[in-house]
């Protein structure tokens, strides 16, 4: 379990002005194996609190803990997927995705099996020893969540994995998260700035307010798992859309200076 | 389908082998173009001052079978083989140090600047004031004219690395040796390939400033004496020789930097 | 080749860009006066004959101003050097612009350059030298030599690198070849031009001392020469401060033309 209480975070900022304060008294609790999201206006501070999670950089003020463990640095148990795919452009498929393992000393012949299970699971057979320059963007990102699920965290930490990627591609790979998700739950945090997302991949949502962020407010999205082939009519679906998206704009609208959407 | 394929694909590879002859002629052409019109030249003006290509080639020729021009050769390269590969072999990892620490980096950094703007021709009374004259004062030239532009371009490429890979590392536990050994050095070896290349290119330069303008030896000496004896066309052959081999050399270089960096797929152009 | 300009430009003294900001000022200052000292010290300690304390160094160099040398040598380097120069730039950036504009152009040139860019500006000296004599044209031509082909490759790289979907969107709306050189190519490609030169600057001074120390006859170089060879190291250390400082000061100049020139219209 995560637990967030009254966590600060102000970014030290240049030439003397004043520091810019990202998040301010966050309060939060992600139960295990839930997928949540987390959406918000852009620049709020979504991607900070992913980092503080992944133990990159330190609050302000507050605390972070893991099953009551306080978060002090990057730990085995997450596993992070960059928005940028973040690969080694000089490695080929495998070694990207058994990156994490040689990094924590697994043997090579262990190493090579379980990199290879994971180029199968996210579809990649076939590409082991293809240079990230050799691919798409989606097939990219698969290799970067291979990476992530090598080293079997019990938390994924996803900042807007799929933002760089075209809608169709983008829709491809929330599919396979979604279906990867069942085969082997885990405590997901979801980082992104797309409604539809939101509400498509996460158990709950949570509604960061625009800077200093504060949660606003938190949404049970309450649809079946696994998600059925007609979720994109579904009432539930299509309303609580309407709603994130009303609430939103309401943001906006209050004019607190951050980013209009 | 298959059939209009196939001949598109055999136009596309006839298109290709067209552009190449017609590069190539188009340079040949203006080779020849250019060595008739210094022949011309040569034979209008007093040949005293200006020898023929012809002339030239001649000299060359003569030259190949002294037994000075391939000791005055071998005699040269000397300085070059020691002073080279030490200027590289210090060059590199320091490179490496002031790329990855940047607080070492904040102290040394002007000093760098000013080693890469500093004529190193002029250090050199000040190389031969405490060495001497002999083969150790050229070699230590050639490594201070090789070194400078080696550290800096093998900073600048560990600089170039993508910080969120960095990043991404740290995430994942990584410590300071594997940083090293996944990222950085893979991730800068192009950097070394180009550094590599550039230093070889001040190394030829000290060769020539310090046999030029200091030490009377090797093809230096070659140039200076045939000057002296009003020789230019044995002078024009000698600088071909040179300009020739450096060329060459850095060719060499070039292409090996090239394959080392296949990874990036955007890099080195023609 | 644009990869080429690319390195160059890297190795580029850091911190001259527009000018130090004002932090960066402070460490390198600081830096420079540590060094100082442990020069001074270390050169006190060793009393080597080759390594003159930083006060010595400083008191040459006094002793030469006074004597004329110093401002005699250095208005003789700095003739050679401001004209060679200024004929590398006009006719390194005519050149490159050419090359990179028009693929002719490059296909011939392109062996050349690279040739002459791989060997060392200074081994065609002895050619100006039989064709011109001791003479200032001999001198201005090294000048000429080691600065002319960085500053025609950058270039290239530079107008080579216009970008073909704002030519493509300018001639969409009418614009003629000249008004797409003024308005897309030259911008884009003046970053790159501004590099080349800048980097010639050092490598013009450089040109200059291998000049004047291979005839030997007049300028800074010279004087290094003669100097070097009266085993005065202190007198030749200050005659290399006044290059480094020449150098420095082309590019500030250098800079400060940029900024006139990029100032918003």
């Amino acid at each position: 379990m995560i637990a967030i209480s009254h966590c600060s975070k102000s970014y030290p900022s240049q030439n003397g002005e004043p520091a810019i304060p990202v998040l301010a008294g966050l309060d939060l609790t992600i139960n295990d194996r839930e997928f949540v999201c987390v959406l918000g206006p852009s620049g709020c501070g979504k991607t900070t609190l992913l980092r503080l999670l992944a133990g990159l950089v330190l609050p302000d003020a507050g605390e972070l803990t893991i099953d009551g463990r306080p978060i002090t640095g990057p730990s085995p148990e997450c596993g992070l997927v960059f928005q940028d795919f973040a690969l080694l452009p000089w490695a080929d498929v495998l070694a990207n995705v058994a990156f994490g393992l040689e990094v924590r000393s697994v043997p090579p012949a262990e190493r090579r099996a379980r990199a290879q299970a994971l180029v199968d699971a996210v579809g990649l057979a076939g590409f082991e020893r293809h240079y990230p320059r050799q691919l798409s963007g989606g097939m990219q990102q698969r290799v970067g969540l291979a990476r992530a699920l090598a080293v079997d965290p019990a938390i994924l930490l996803m900042d807007e994995p799929f933002g760089s990627l075209d809608s169709q591609t983008r829709r491809a790979l929330q599919e396979d998260l979604l279906r990867l998700h069942h085969q082997n739950r885990k405590t997901v945090v979801f980082v992104t700035h797309s409604v539809d997302e939101a509400v498509r991949l996460g158990d709950r949502i949570v509604l960061l307010s625009a800077r200093p962020a504060r949660v606003e407010e938190i949404i049970e999205v309450g649809l079946p798992r696994p998600r059925p082939d007609d979720l994109g009519t579904s009432p539930r679906f299509v309303g609580t859309k309407e709603y994130l998206w009303k609430r939103l704009k309401r943001q906006a609208a209050a004019g607190t200076g951050a980013n209009v959407i | 389908m298959p059939g209009g394929r196939t001949a598109s694909r055999r136009s596309g590879s006839g298109a290709m082998t067209r552009r190449v002859v017609t590069r190539t002629a188009w340079r040949v052409a203006s080779l020849a173009v250019l060595l008739g019109l210094w022949e011309l030249a040569g034979r209008t003006v007093d040949t005293l001052l200006l020898p023929t290509a012809s002339a030239t080639v001649g000299a060359l020729w003569h030259l190949a079978g002294t037994r000075e021009f391939w000791s005055a050769l071998w005699i040269s390269h000397q300085a070059v083989v020691i002073g080279f590969p030490a200027a590289a072999v210090l060059a590199i990892p320091a490179g490496l140090a002031l790329g990855r620490w940047t607080a070492l980096d904040r102290w040394l950094d002007v000093h760098l600047s000013m080693l890469l703007v500093t004529p190193k021709s002029a250090i050199m009374p000040l190389i031969v004031m405490a060495l001497g004259l002999g083969l150790m004062a050229r070699g230590v030239t050639v490594f201070a004219f090789a070194f400078p532009v080696m550290v800096a371009t093998t900073r600048a490429g560990l600089r170039d690395i993508d910080g969120r890979l960095l990043e991404m590392a740290r995430a994942f536990g990584a410590t300071e040796l594997h940083v090293w050994r996944r990222i950085l050095l893979p991730g800068t070896l192009p950097a070394v390939a180009t550094a590599v290349r550039l230093g070889l290119a001040q190394a030829i330069a000290g060769l020539v400033a310090v046999e030029l303008l200091l030490v009377a030896v090797g093809l230096g000496h070659l140039i200076l004496t045939f000057q002296a004896d009003f020789d230019a066309a044995s002078v024009y052959a000698v600088v071909c020789v040179v300009a020739a081999e450096a060329a060459l050399l850095i060719r060499v270089a070039t292409l090996a930097e090239r394959r080392i960096g296949a990874w990036r797929g955007d890099a080195v152009h023609t | 080749m644009s990869s080429d300009a690319a390195t160059i430009a890297s190795t580029e003294p850091a911190g001259t860009p527009g000018g130090a900001t004002g932090q960066d000022w402070r460490p390198r200052a600081a830096s420079l006066l540590g060094a100082l000292v442990i020069w001074e010290c270390a050169a006190r300690l060793l009393a080597s004959p080759v390594l003159p304390p930083a006060s010595a160094v400083l008191a040459a160099l006094i002793a030469m101003t006074a004597s004329g040398e110093i401002l005699g040598n250095l208005a003789i380097s700095l003739g050679a050097l401001t004209i060679g120069y200024a004929a590398a730039a006009v006719v390194g950036v005519g050149v490159g612009a050419a090359m990179g504009r028009f693929r002719p152009v490059e296909v011939i040139l392109e062996p050349y350059l690279n040739a002459l860019l791989a060997s060392p500006a200074l081994i065609y000296v002895p050619v100006l030298f039989t064709l011109f004599g001791a003479t200032r044209l001999t001198q201005v031509g090294a000048v000429f030599l080691h600065t002319v082909f960085v500053i025609t490759v950058t270039t290239q790289a530079g107008v080579r690198n216009t970008s073909p979907a704002l030519v493509e969107m300018a001639a969409a709306f009418g614009a003629t070849e000249r008004q797409i050189f003024w308005k897309i190519r030259l911008p884009e490609a003046w970053p790159f031009v501004m590099t080349g030169l800048r980097i010639g600057v050092p490598l013009a001074v450089k040109g200059m001392v291998n000049g004047e120390m291979f005839i030997a006859f007049m300028g800074l170089g010279a004087l290094v020469q003669t100097y070097g060879g009266r085993f005065e190291p202190d007198r030749v250390l200050a005659i290399l401060v006044v290059l480094i400082l020449v150098a420095l000061a082309g590019t500030s100049l250098l800079d400060a033309v940029d900024r006139r020139i990029r100032r918003p219209a």
